[in-house]
């Protein structure tokens, strides 16, 4: 299911920081269930400033600042959402979300099936990830693929503004534990917002680009690199699809098959190392399900199976970008 | 009196050098940017240097992202601003930031980006060490931040029923990055979080004679199979958690910090017990202005490192890199 706006929405253009503050602004208002928390989100209105004002407006009961402590935040979610109420906390950087991992994977993740109910865990957490400014190996790992084999959690990476602020709120509305993943290097992007209120609902593939020549599936922060392959590529006469899960698990494949039933070719692009990574699961669908349709062997684009490196040369050979996936596409469709 | 056994001109170079290195950081990083993010352990160097300073050159540390201080007494300056710099003569050459450096030449147990998670590291490797059957000792540095994380308590019990050579250092500078302490925790003195039936000491952080005496204590404890000990250093920092953020702090408050500096603070002492005379603090300024200077200039005209320094990442087994699977 595409979902291009239509040219009678009324929309505002307005960058990522601003999408997922409003969000969190208009669930909370929503919803009194709704607590926001974390490490410096509410004075401070967020490291990156995400959350700013949202403590001033709805007061330190439903917005607060907790101790260092990730644990704590990973736990106290899955309690207060077993309990009733909609918990959104930020784990600053995604790589410290292992250290709330115990919470998340066995707990948050199998509460829904260890009850004799309907009792769920509607939680969200909040975290970023992504490379480029030089913060080394503990402040930027993308963590998709820790989560995605841990049935119970849902894992989202929006990649624009609207999907920023749609997917947000949908996670906050979705009764399942959810991580929410952002890219720090993007927050500054910005892009049409519809002004109406809205939301997205999770585990649905988005078509971001119509294209007949081959497919590129990309997450996060790489659909915008795949985006800017497509551009040159489309110079040279390749039209690409490029398609954006948006939700990493559970996958909906749907809208990938079908997109490799016409293109013929598949490309896959994550800023994660590809070794073990999503592109590889993609792969292994599109092998179960359209393995007659593929004309070439799946090119998937990642990063090397290393730490991220500090130095900016090394940091710059390490990290994915629309050259890759440029010449991924071009050795896919020689082949 | 420990300060009749303390050899003043050398505690001063090291709290100098300190000084003098940070406040070169900070020119640099806003005249021209330096690659690692600055966090600045301006006002709080006595802290580290204190505590150095009356260890044997191989016991061990495991510093905090602000214990500059550790890092710069065990490690050449030229190798820590390259470290900085991300060029071929860092620590890693250029795979890490000097934040995180770990080298077992120096002594310096690899350090973490996850604050507090080099807590139980630490005491592991203390637990090495008596297996091993050595005295060394492991000096671990941390923040009020850390001290908040379910870590602390878990690494001070592990030390404390195995009693092992360890020394926990908080440097309780306050502030967990915009937050402060006093939300955060609900005691005045994090000592008192400590439980364990572990020995704790409160010491003046800006006191740099009362880190040496303290640490001193604590470390012969722990040499002499006693078990650990947690000091609570109070200090405070004199810049932003980091350099890209805001001063939030209340100026008054700061003022006052800066009021006790621990290098103005140790200078006069010296002076006044006619230890060290003004030329000879002159001499040593000087000195140590001339190696950080250089050690600046050679960062920056360092080469950035050969891709081959990535694939450093199984020690017995080669792989493809970019596949990642074993060749
Ligand atoms: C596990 C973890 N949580 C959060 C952070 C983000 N962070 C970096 S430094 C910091 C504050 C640390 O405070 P403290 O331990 O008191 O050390 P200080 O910065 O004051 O020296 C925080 C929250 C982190 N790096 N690691
Ligand atoms: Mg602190």
């Amino acid at each position: 299911m595409s979902q291009q706006l239509d040219a009678e929405t009324e929309t505002t253009t307005q960058t990522i920081r601003e999408s997922l503050n409003q969000a969190l602004h208009e669930e909370l208002e929503r919803d009194e269930r709704v607590l926001l928390y974390g490490e410096d989100v509410a004075e401070y209105g967020g490291l990156y400033k995400i959350s700013e004002g949202l403590y001033e407006e709805f007061g330190e009961e439903r917005v607060f600042d907790t101790p260092l402590a990730e644990t704590s935040l990973g736990g106290t979610a899955v309690g207060a959402a077993l309990a009733g109420a909609r918990p959104v906390v930020e784990i600053m950087y995604a790589d410290f979300l292992p250290i709330a991992g115990d919470h998340l994977i066995n707990y948050a993740a199998k509460m829904y099936f260890n009850y004799g109910d309907e009792t769920s865990v509607p939680m969200v957490v909040r975290s970023m990830y992504g490379t480029g400014d030089g913060h080394g190996l503990h402040h930027g790992q993308s963590p998709e693929a820790w989560f995605m084999n841990v049935p119970g959690l849902k894992v989202v990476m929006p990649s624009t503004p609207r999907e920023y602020k749609g997917l947000l709120k949908g996670a906050i509305r979705d009764d399942d534990p959810v991580i929410f993943l952002e890219n720090k290097m993007r927050y500054g992007e910005s892009g049409p917002v519809p002004d109406e209120e809205y939301t997205i609902s999770l585990c649905e593939s988005d078509v971001k680009r119509e294209g007949t020549d081959a497919t590129i599936v990309a997450i996060g922060g790489m659909v915008y690199e795949a985006l800017e392959a497509a551009e040159r590529l489309s110079e040279q006469g390749i039209e690409c699809e490029i398609v954006d899960p948006r939700t990493i698990s559970p996958l909906d494949t749907g809208p990938i098959l079908e997109s490799v039933e016409k293109t013929n070719i598949l490309v896959t692009a994550q800023e994660a190392p590809t070794f073990g990574g999503f592109g590889s699961e993609v792969a292994a669908q599109v092998i179960d399900d359209a393995f007659f349709y593929l004309d070439a062997p799946v090119k998937r684009v990642g990063a090397p199976f290393t730490p991220i490196p500090f130095a900016e040369n090394l940091e710059e050979a390490y990290q994915p970008t629309a050259d890759d996936i440029e010449s991924a596409v071009i050795d896919a469709i020689e082949t | 009196m420990v300060h009749e056994t303390i050899n003043h001109t050398e505690l001063l170079e090291d709290l100098l050098l300190t000084r003098r290195f940070e406040e070169k950081v900070l020119e640099v990083y806003q005249d021209r940017g330096i690659r690692e993010l600055p966090h600045s352990s301006l006002g709080q160097e006595a802290v580290g240097v204190g505590a150095c300073y009356p260890l044997e050159d191989d016991d061990l540390l495991a510093p905090s992202l602000r214990t500059r201080a550790a890092m710069l007494l065990r490690t050449p300056v030229e190798e820590i601003v390259a470290g900085m710099y991300g060029t071929e003569s860092g620590p890693s050459s250029g795979r890490t930031t000097e934040h995180h450096m770990g080298s077992s030449e120096y002594g310096i147990l690899g350090t973490t980006g996850m604050i507090g998670s080099h807590l139980n590291p630490a005491v592991g490797a203390a637990l090495g060490n008596r297996t091993l059957d050595n005295d060394r000792v492991t000096v671990v540095f941390f923040g009020d931040g850390a001290s908040q994380r379910g870590e602390f308590h878990s690494a001070l019990n592990f030390a404390t029923v195995q009693e092992l050579p360890v020394v926990f250092v908080i440097e309780n500078n306050q502030w967990t990055e915009a937050m402060s302490i006093d939300k955060l925790v609900d005691v005045d003195d994090l000592a008192d979080l400590a439980g364990h039936g572990l020995p704790t000491e409160i010491v003046d952080g800006q006191d740099v004679e009362a880190m040496v005496e303290a640490t001193a204590e604590a470390a012969d404890r722990a040499r002499s199979g006693d078990g650990p000990t947690l000091l609570e250093a109070k200090t405070y920092r004199y810049r932003p958690h980091a350099e890209t953020m805001p001063e939030h702090r209340d100026e008054a408050t700061l003022e006052a910090w800066k009021d006790r500096d621990p290098v103005e603070m140790y200078i006069d002492r010296l002076l006044e017990r006619d230890q060290i005379t003004e030329a000879e603090i002159e001499s040593i300024d000087e000195q140590l202005q001339t190696t950080i200077d250089d050690a600046f200039d050679m960062a920056e005209s360092d080469e950035l490192p050969d891709e081959e320094t990535l694939y450093h990442v199984y020690k017995d087994t080669e792989i493809d890199h970019w596949k990642g699977v074993a060749k």
